[in-house]
């Protein structure tokens, strides 16, 4: 692996030295801002050429160049100088604020973007600097305690999982609380679920967000659901996750080279038996190579992002590959018009064991007492489970392989500096082949056949190919009268889905194959859910004394997913912001010297989640059976069908102290999701299958608070640090007279919508201590809300000159969850903790399963790591090298003595609604110790 | 640059002004690919797919209705999976899902049946007299199971419960229908099965006659697709060990044990719904109740001359252990003597094993004469009935405990309320007396001897006069 990727790399190593010049003149000189400090990392080019440098930390730089010559200083928030090359050989600069630049621009699907403070709607995001430090590979573990508002709870250990996201509650029956993914304008698959006709491994649930590229984003914006939202229709009322890629800056080119190394270790604070560790764990360790390329002048510019990941994880058993490669350019086409494209790669490979919900699992049965009490086991007995397990473990054989490309092109026409359109179109394509092997040798060694079998090997294959094209077209006006300012967008907008799965499946085989030509007898099922959605939207932002701006809005919105019988729907979208502190009087007054930032702001605005596609028609099944045709009644179709509207009012103010240092912003949200997508069960007299209706009603209510806070900033010193607390209030309010129903979990202690009670609360028969001593078997008891009701995320940073540390955390409380591993263990009569005595034995398990529910509060360290920049200590090679340490899930504090993230088997598959209320026989997510050492060139 | 935009917009202006190029440039249409009901209806041959559509659905029916119904009596024992963590305790509850989906699959079957009935048939221009009557005879299926298993439960869409009588004539009345157009022995004996349940002993006997008459030792199956489903569950059950599966039987029907097993990778092994056995079994009780010995013994010798042309299979049963969770703590011996018998227990760790596939049973020609008109007589014979049948669903019917409908049921159907007809359990009051007792065994693993802690054919003889059991006496 080492040698062939150090082939690899050499041609990338030999074109960023080419990057070298010789000139006739040196010329250096010291970069600083209007209060004289010095600015490192000023871009410094040669105009007209390719020739160019960078400050240092202490804002020197020294660069060859002829008499005549014009240099141009650049850097961001500060306007441009260009300076003549004179006869000396030194040029200090003294760089001016550009107070319009610094102003952050939200790109928030709404035309050329705006800026944040005339918007009505908080965005959360995530720089290039905060991406860059952390070391995940996985999206939703980079914004994992680190979007202030948003909970993100990854499912399990295993390579690709999925997770359970949230931000202002479940609103949703109907489908996973999973935001929508843009990539540089380009919807990409979100499916946070196995698919429909995924491989069955037991609990595990893989994700495609596991494939999204991190390298090379330049940003990220979390919007949440409600108003922000409203402009991109359809399915964005989860909010909308919005990666911004690099494209390459003006400047000298600049590159890196990333070496990260790390050890990973398994959890196993919440393993019940000591032996499960001794049996199944293994340190592991990680290696990925990055390289990065970035330049480009004025015309055109690019940036290169490749790495190479492999692991071999925790265990004895998973191993994961992952290859990408991005790209990402900037071309001025004319004065009008410029041109951004970008396009990404990403292969992951990995292996999977079987976990939680099938006795192939080793790890539940080990942990769920299918095993027999470990700690009971004599040391032969014990042994020999290790045999078993030893024997096991490399005959298991389930692969999961997925290929993904995602390529967006955008066009900007500026008609004038005030009118501008934007043309947008890209596509995501995500191939994924999963496969589940089982040999004859693996199946006499689990005891599924007799000793000896030669003939029923099995092979399952899943195939999934999900596209997704997506094109927009939008003009933006900007105009501004006297006390007024006019922000005007248009645009139109279409993207289609379509996934496409085939399982393939063959039995009766006999060991050392992987074609299904060589199985006895093979059957296939296709699925196919196809989407095609079309809407134009306006926004009218008017800015007044630029202080206030009041925001009109709205969306048409239609999609094929709706029944024949709809129209189209309309969005509508209103927002009032309001920034005090921009007075003059305010700014002038001694007042913002302590009060720097005074923002209110308010909105209402709808968004939407459409039903799965075609579950609005009518239907017939033909299946095959004994090998001929057979019909069945399917889908009873609904032709009323229309996607479900959150409408959301919320308020909200931010205040900043000592020039924001301090700073503190609070929103109070109320979100109603009407016509809620609800499936109930039908009257089983009926003889039809469940069907889903508009009729619901639910509310999510609640607060977001965030802090951020920087007591210390000095010259060589910054400390920051952060907390963000967000409280939620979830309720059915209208179940349209539907009995309640279970969406997740098991059937007798389920995940149940019901009228009045929390989405997805947990329901079971309850055993309730009577004063005569014996117990009552309540059914259908309220055993719990699965979703924390508060929840939030901690950070900090410390920079002491060229030294960073920095660590995140997140928490939350006042949920339950079922440890089903300890009601197995029950079942099995290995395990009978808590309960009472006159209960066991005496009924069945399921009659007291309020005593297998417990809370879910946790407070988890994420992330704690430190790097020093060494600088340029390798003058004429390297501009910088970089050390860095991080160690991951350090540290866990819960409130059970089990894991109240590790919920795969409580997740609906394709999408379905997730409540993450069963934690169950999968590994927890393993504490990584990395160093990283990146070069930049 | 101007070239570049006029270049665009003749383009787009070409694009539209060209018909045959809109859906190169129109995305939305989307195709639904799964059928519409103008793909079943109306289409030659689409009675024929409709009628292997009941047979399937009648697979997924039992598949619910085995489960609870072996576990519910005293044939098998749960002792540890995920399959009904209540029936075994006779705990019948609304809320269990399990009640849910018997009585829906159940009234699914009713559903396609009547619509083959209403609409496929009809509309096929190849519909024959055969496929008419075959509808007939699920429909009738549907409604002998809605009586088997349910006190009441509606006969429509969120229609008016009826009573399981009523329903058991639903039954004859189709069967009749059937029988009108096609003579089948099985048509026969499910009006025998109905009319035995009923207490109508002569229609029993008559129609019982009428099914032997037609042939001897039929055997009427459900089969079920192993490679494309639905598997045969109870199969999974009792043999595979895929999943949390190990339900043990009583050790006076270990030598019955498993009835399902591996077939091939493309069929499970099947399920006997209607067989000859049981027109014998009518028979030879009906003489009894009419105290006529000698008759019941011709009956009963004519059960073993089929029984012995009924398949025995020879299995690997080895991955099967006594239990599964605790190996040796049940009989699990050859050797072992269970309630003074020897012979009932097999020793599948040490070779192959012969398993009966349809039928078979420890009575032998030598115990015929010991069918006697009195109690032990009877008990002999319910012994039997519960050997023969087992893992059929029979036991729990004979047992007299019938399930309840399930809340959903009561909340979406405005003809249910708590507290009618149909909404509580039935079960006899010698079985509630006894229901800890129905799996129970004693049995001290080397000892060689096993007893079961009451011997419920015993019981059910005793009560032979309660309404719920022993439908002649």
């Amino acid at each position: 692996m080492k040698s062939k990727l150090t082939w690899m790399l050499t041609p990338l190593l030999v074109l960023c030295f080419s990057f070298s010049f010789a000139q006739e003149k040196t010329v250096s000189g010291n970069v600083t801002d209007e209060t004289g400090l010095p600015l490192p990392g000023v871009s410094i080019v040669v105009v007209g050429t390719t020739n160019g440098t960078q400050t240092d930390f202490d804002g020197n730089y020294t660069i060859n160049v002829s008499e005549g010559q014009v240099l141009r200083f650049s850097y961001l928030g500060q306007k441009s100088v260009d300076q003549t090359v004179g006869s000396g050989s030194t040029i200090n600069v003294q760089m001016e604020t550009d107070a319009q630049a610094l102003e952050e621009v939200i790109v928030t699907g709404q035309g050329s973007g705006i800026e944040r403070r005339k918007l009505s709607t908080t965005v959360d995001v995530l720089d290039e600097e905060d991406i860059d430090k952390l070391p995940a590979n996985q999206i939703d573990q980079l914004l994992q305690a680190t979007a202030p508002s948003a909970q993100i709870r990854l499912s399990s250990g295993q390579p690709g999982t999925a997770s359970v996201i949230r931000t202002r509650g479940p609103i949703s029956a109907a489908t996973s609380s999973t935001p929508v993914v843009i990539v540089d304008g380009v919807r990409v698959d979100n499916l946070n679920s196995n698919p429909e006709l995924g491989i069955a491994t037991g609990g595990l649930q893989t994700s495609a967000l596991a494939d999204i590229p991190v390298e090379s984003i330049e940003r990220i914006e979390y919007i949440k659901g409600g108003a922000a939202t409203t402009l991109y229709g359809a399915d964005a009322a989860n909010g909308v996750i919005q990666i911004i890629t690099k494209k390459g800056r003006d400047g000298r080119a600049s590159a890196f080279f990333e070496s990260r190394l790390g050890v990973i270790s398994a959890t196993d604070d919440f393993l019940k038996y000591e032996r499960t560790k001794e049996a199944l764990f293994d340190t592991g360790f990680s290696q990925e190579f990055r390289v990065g390329i970035n330049g480009g002048s004025e015309k055109f510019s690019y940036n290169f992002g490749g790495s190479l990941y492999k692991d071999d994880s925790f265990n004895l058993l998973n191993e994961q590959v992952r290859r990408t490669f991005t790209f990402g350019l900037t071309a001025k086409v004319s004065d009008k018009l410029r041109y951004q494209g970008s396009f990404s790669y990403v292969n992951f490979d990995s292996n999977l064991d079987y976990n939680a919900n099938t006795s192939f699992s080793r790890f539940s049965a080990f942990e769920g007492g299918g095993r027999g009490n470990l700690d009971e086991l004599t040391p032969e007995q014990w042994q020999s489970e290790l045999d078993r397990s030893n024997a096991i473990g490399p005959l298991v054989d389930n692969t999961s392989s997925t290929n993904r490309f995602t390529a967006s092109n955008k066009f900007i026409y500026d008609f004038s500096p005030n009118f501008q359109a934007n043309f947008t179109i890209g596509v995501d394509n995500r191939n994924t082949v999963q496969e589940v092997l089982q040999s004859n040798a693996f199946q006499v060694a689990i005891g599924a056949v007799a000793e000896g079998t030669t003939d029923q090997g099995s092979l399952s294959r899943s195939l999934r190919s999900a596209f997704t094209v997506t094109s927009d077209l939008n003009f933006t006006h900007k105009a501004n009268l006297d006390n007024f300012s006019f922000v005007t967008i248009l645009g139109g907008q279409f993207f289609r889905t379509s996934d496409r799965q085939n399982q393939l499946n063959g039995s009766g085989g006999v060991d050392g194959t992987r074609s299904l030509n060589n199985f006895s007898e093979q059957t296939l099922a296709d699925f196919v859910l196809e989407n095609a959605n079309y809407g134009l939207y306006f926004l009218e932002n008017i800015g007044l004394w630029d202080v206030a701006f009041v925001e009109l809005g709205g969306r048409f919105d239609r999609n094929t997913s709706a029944g024949d019988n709809t129209d189209a729907l309309f969005l509508p979208k209103a927002g009032i912001t309001y920034n005090l502190s921009s007075h003059d009087f305010w700014r002038d007054s001694n007042i913002s010297n302590i009060l720097s930032t005074v923002r209110l702001r308010a909105n209402y605005g709808e968004a939407t989640n459409f039903a799965q596609p075609f579950s609005q028609d009518r239907t017939f099944a033909q299946n095959p059976f004994l090998g001929a045709p057979s019909f069945t009644f399917a889908n009873p179709g609904n032709n009323e069908l229309i996607s479900e509207t959150v409408a959301t009012t919320e308020f909200g103010a931010e205040l900043g102290f000592f020039n924001d240092r301090l700073f503190l912003s609070g929103t109070r949200y109320v979100a109603i999701t009407e016509d809620a997508l609800f499936t109930p069960q039908s009257a089983p007299s009926s003889g039809q299958l469940n069907q889903i209706q508009n009729i619901g009603e639910v509310e999510n209510k609640g607060w977001e608070f965030e802090l951020r806070a920087t007591p210390i900033q000095t010259e060589k010193h910054t400390l920051s640090f952060n907390a963000s607390y967000n409280t939620n209030e979830n309720r059915v309010t209208d179940a349209g007279g539907a009995p309640a129903f279970v969406v997740g979990g098991f059937t007798v202690l389920g995940s149940v919508v019901d009228e009045g009670q929390s989405l997805g609360f947990l329901r079971g028969t309850a055993a309730v201590l009577q004063d005569d001593g014996t117990y009552d078997f309540e059914f259908n008891s309220f055993l719990g809300d699965t979703f924390a009701p508060n929840f939030g995320s901690l950070g900090l940073n410390y920079r002491w000159g060229d030294f960073n540390f920095y660590a995140n955390a997140d928490y939350q409380w006042g949920g339950k969850i079922t440890d089903l591993s300890f009601l197995l263990r029950h079942l099995r009569g290995v395990d009978n903790t808590g309960i009472p005595e006159e209960l066991i034995g005496t009924t069945s398990p399921f009659n007291y399963t309020n005593f297998f529910v417990f809370d879910n509060d946790f407070l988890k360290v994420r992330t704690i790591g430190a790097s020093y920049d060494f600088g340029p200590i390798a003058k004429g090679v390297f501009s910088n090298i970089r050390l860095g340490v991080t160690v991951s899930n350090p540290f866990n504090f819960t409130a059970g003595d089990f894991d109240p993230e590790t919920t795969g088997s409580g997740i609906s598959g394709q999408n379905g609604f997730a409540s993450g209320g069963f934690a169950y026989g999968i590994e927890s997510p393993p504490r990584i110790f990395m160093s990283s050492l990146k070069f930049e060139f | 640059m101007k070239k570049i935009i006029f270049t665009v917009l003749g383009g787009l202006l070409l694009f539209s002004c060209t018909n045959g190029f809109d859906d190169v440039v129109d995305f939305t249409e989307v195709e639904n690919p799964n059928l519409s009901e103008g793909s079943v209806v109306g289409v030659p041959n689409s009675s024929t797919i409709w009628l292997a559509g009941l047979e399937r659905q009648t697979a997924i029916a039992l598949n619910e209705i085995l489960v609870l119904a072996e576990l519910g009596s005293d044939n098998y024992v749960n002792t540890q999976t995920f399959f009904s963590q209540f029936l075994d305790d006779l705990v019948i509850v609304p809320t269990d899902p399990d009640m849910r989906d018997t009585q829906r699959q159940i009234q699914r079957l009713r559903e396609l049946a009547l619509f083959g009935l209403s609409t496929v048939g009809p509309g096929d221009p190849n519909y024959t007299a055969d496929i008419e009557a075959e509808y007939n005879f699920y429909a009738g299926l549907s409604y002998l199971y809605s009586a088997m298993y349910f006190s009441a439960l509606p006969a429509e869409p969120t229609g008016v419960p009826i009573s399981s009588a009523d329903h058991y004539q639903n039954a004859i009345a189709s069967f009749d229908a059937a029988l009108a157009i096609s003579a089948k022995p099985e048509y026969h004996l499910g009006k025998a099965r109905a009319y035995y349940y009923l207490g109508n002993q002569a229609q029993a006997v008559s129609s019982a006659q009428s099914a032997l008459a037609l042939g001897s030792d039929f055997d009427r199956v459900i089969n079920f697709d192993e490679s494309n489903g639905p598997s045969n569950i109870f199969e999974n059950a009792l043999y595979e060990r895929a999943t949390f599966d190990d339900l043990q039987p009583l050790p006076t029907l270990d030598f019955l044990d498993p009835k399902y097993s591996f077939l091939t990778p493309e069929r499970d092994a099947p399920v006997h719904i209607l067989k000859a056995e049981e027109a014998y079994l009518i028979l030879a009780e009906a003489n009894l109740a009419d105290g006529n010995a000698g008759a019941a013994q011709t009956n009963m010798t004519g059960l073993l001359d089929v029984i012995a042309t009924r398949e025995v299979r020879t299995i690997d049963d080895s991955i099967e252990q006594r239990s599964e969770f605790e190996p040796a703590t049940r009989p699990d011996s050859d050797d072992i003597v269970v309630n003074g018998r020897s012979g009932l227990v097999l020793d599948r760790q040490n070779g192959n094993v012969d398993v009966p596939s349809v039928s078979g049973t420890s009575l032998t020609a030598a115990d015929v004469p010991s069918i006697t008109a009195d109690d032990a007589g009877l008990t002999l014979l319910y012994r039997t009935r519960q050997e023969v049948f087992i893992a059929e669903g029979i036991r729990f019917v004979d047992m007299g405990v019938k399930l309840i409908i399930d809340e959903n049921e009561v909340l979406l159907n405005e003809n249910i309320s708590e507290g009618d007809a149909g909404t509580e359990p039935v079960i006899p009051s010698f079985i509630q007396a006894v229901i800890p007792d129905l799996d129970a065994i004693n049995y001290v693993p080397g000892s060689g001897v096993a007893t079961t802690t009451i011997d419920l054919n015993e019981i059910l003889v005793a009560n032979k006069t309660a309404p719920e059991v022993l439908p002649f006496h």
